[in-house]
């Protein structure tokens, strides 16, 4: 345990107490420049600042629409494979592959797939009648849509990781409360909403908190489609910190940002996790 | 198999046409990925595109290798990875064992700092982080980026590998004690090699988890240690929008661990599973 402990101390609680302290501090960009204590600055700077409000409000947004649409398709394909029972083992396994790509593959691959003028989605959308013209749409250069578009590979990529925790959770629940929920005249819809998804509470709650916590670390699936553009319309925190280290060389200032991030996502977690988890109980 | 199957057999058969079009619908984004890399640059951005090749070509996979730092790159990813892995194992399994074992105030407090650990913005921690490697003189080695991928795949495996350590009965151990092993003697000799399975599962999380990520790749390598997913996301910046060797590269990247995954998928889902459904 030890070993272990100490690496997680060295490598994660340092570099975080670091981070902490340079949040009070105005650094110069360049290695060995000066700093200067300046207290609460940058904080009141950071929630100043409309760029740092608009991320976070983005970064929810954006953790949002991941997992809300990845709980509804993976709770369908979930039942889906339910219903068709073992024979649709294959298809689980094709179902699985995309949580093996990386995420910069998946935003490139999407990126390419709904290019405004050659992308092949709105081709075969406008195809199928429903866009006028193959660039009615321009996913990711309007500023109304484009975090949802950029939401669209994070979907596609991990829906299969709700999808097998919840059809594992349908397989415990026991055959015989289903019949006797049928034989009361149950209708479909009713045994879902009143028993599957009570039934299923724990497992969904897991697989949320899960899926929540790395949507709102989303980064380099959201970099590489737009860089936080148009018009900083899909710029999420993690993108802002970066970029405000980064590109305009303001360390204390996204170290700051970086530790209210970290405290936000660090409280809201907690919260889930304790009131509807608890790890703890069972160890 | 359960309660929820459907027997009717005309409401399977619907079902079934749902799910084979479900499916396609998901697999179709990589397909048209691997379609694309064996297109020529003219046909990869046609207006409209097709999804087929009019004309085959590999023209992009050698474009592709041949660019400088492609095949370090792959080299780099490879070695990183392991290395994380193993450094991952090595912390876990001991920690893990530890935890469910002797069941301390401090495991259990452990236990929840590790899932916190999790909650943690890589992006946050990301150029402390940096200045912590760059004391180690570790800047741009794979030994340097493997350590920070470690500090992402290690809370998970602690709490996988605590999963499959609960599963083992201590009478196991104690049994092993009665014929002479050494506590230490007892986890090699005779734990390890039950939780064989559990330690494959989560080598593989350790592994994929260092082998797509990107922004510690990004903050801590330059030249010399680079990784593939660096190079990829390159591809768009310094030659423009380079689509066909770019989706190569991509395919090359993929292949491999998707093929891993199917090879390995019964014990992955296991893996994926564990935690949600016990608890």
């Amino acid at each position: 345990m030890l070993p272990a402990a100490l690496f997680l101390a060295a490598f994660v609680a340092w570099p975080l107490v670091k981070l902490v302290t340079d949040s009070f501090f105005e650094i110069s960009p360049i290695k060995g420049g000066p700093r200067e204590f300046v207290a609460f600055d940058n904080y009141a700077q950071a929630f100043g600042s409309d760029a740092f409000r608009g991320a976070a409000l983005r970064t929810v947004g954006y953790t949002v629409i991941v997992v809300a649409f990845e709980f509804l398709l993976g709770l369908a394909t979930a039942l889906l494979f339910s219903a068709l029972g073992r024979r649709s083992a294959v298809f689980r396994t094709i179902f699985l592959y995309p949580l093996m790509i990386a995420p910069v593959v998946a935003g490139l691959l999407w990126r390419f797939l709904l290019i405004d003028n050659s992308g092949i989605v709105n081709h075969l959308l406008f195809r199928a009648g429903l866009l006028d013209s193959p660039t009615q749409v321009g996913w990711l250069s309007d500023p109304d849509i484009v975090l949802w578009a950029v939401a669209i590979p994070d979907i596609w990529l991990t829906t299969s990781f709700m999808t097998l925790v919840l059809f594992a959770g349908l397989q415990n629940i026991p055959g015989d409360v289903l019949e006797a929920a049928r034989l009361d005249g149950a209708r479909p819809w009713t045994l879902l909403l009143r028993i599957i998804i009570p039934l299923l509470r724990p497992v969904i709650a897991v697989a949320l908190i899960v899926r929540g916590i790395d949507a709102a670390k989303a980064f380099d699936i959201i970099l590489i489609q737009t860089g936080g553009g148009p018009q900083n319309a899909s710029q999420t925190l993690s993108l802002l910190i970066y970029q405000t280290m980064i590109r305009f060389g303001e360390p204390g200032l996204a170290s700051a940002m970086g530790t209210v991030y970290l405290l936000a996502m660090l409280a809201v977690a907690t919260v889930a996790v304790w009131f509807i988890w608890r790890p703890g109980a069972q160890s | 198999m359960n309660g929820l199957e459907v027997r009717r057999p005309t409401a399977r058969g619907l079902l079934w046409a749902l799910l084979v079009s479900v499916v396609v619908l998901y697999g179709f984004p990589f397909v048209y990925l691997l379609l694309t890399s064996f297109k020529t640059p003219f046909d990869t951005l046609a207006v409209p595109p097709t999804i087929l090749p009019p004309e085959w070509t590999t023209e992009n996979y050698a474009a592709a290798l041949d660019r400088p730092g492609v095949v370090p790159s792959f080299i780099n990813s490879l070695s990183t990875a392991t290395i994380s892995t193993l450094v991952t194992l090595v912390l876990a399994v001991p920690a893990a064992y530890g935890i469910t074992r002797f069941r301390t105030r401090f495991g259990r407090v452990f236990i929840m700092a590790a899932l916190v650990t999790r909650m943690v913005p890589p992006v946050a921690v990301g150029v402390p982080l940096m200045s912590t490697i760059s004391a180690l003189h570790l800047t741009d080695t794979p030994t340097g980026l493997a350590i920070a991928h470690t500090t992402i795949s290690l809370p998970l495996s602690i709490w996988l590998m605590a999963s499959f350590f609960e599963a083992v009965p201590e009478e196991l151990d104690e049994a092993a004690k009665v014929d002479g092993c050494s506590r230490l003697g007892a986890l090699w000799r005779v734990v390890i090699p039950v939780v064989s399975g559990g330690m494959a599962v989560t080598a593989i999380f350790a592994f994929l988890a260092s082998w797509n990520e990107f922004l510690y790749a990004l903050l801590l390598t330059s030249v010399r240690a680079q990784t593939t997913p660096i190079v990829i996301a390159n591809f768009q910046t310094q030659f423009g929008l380079d689509w066909g060797p770019m989706t190569a590269l991509a395919t090359l990247y993929s292949v491999p661990v998707i093929l891993l995954t199917l090879v390995l998928q019964r014990h992955i889902v296991a893996g994926l599973t564990l935690g949600a459904v016990k608890g």
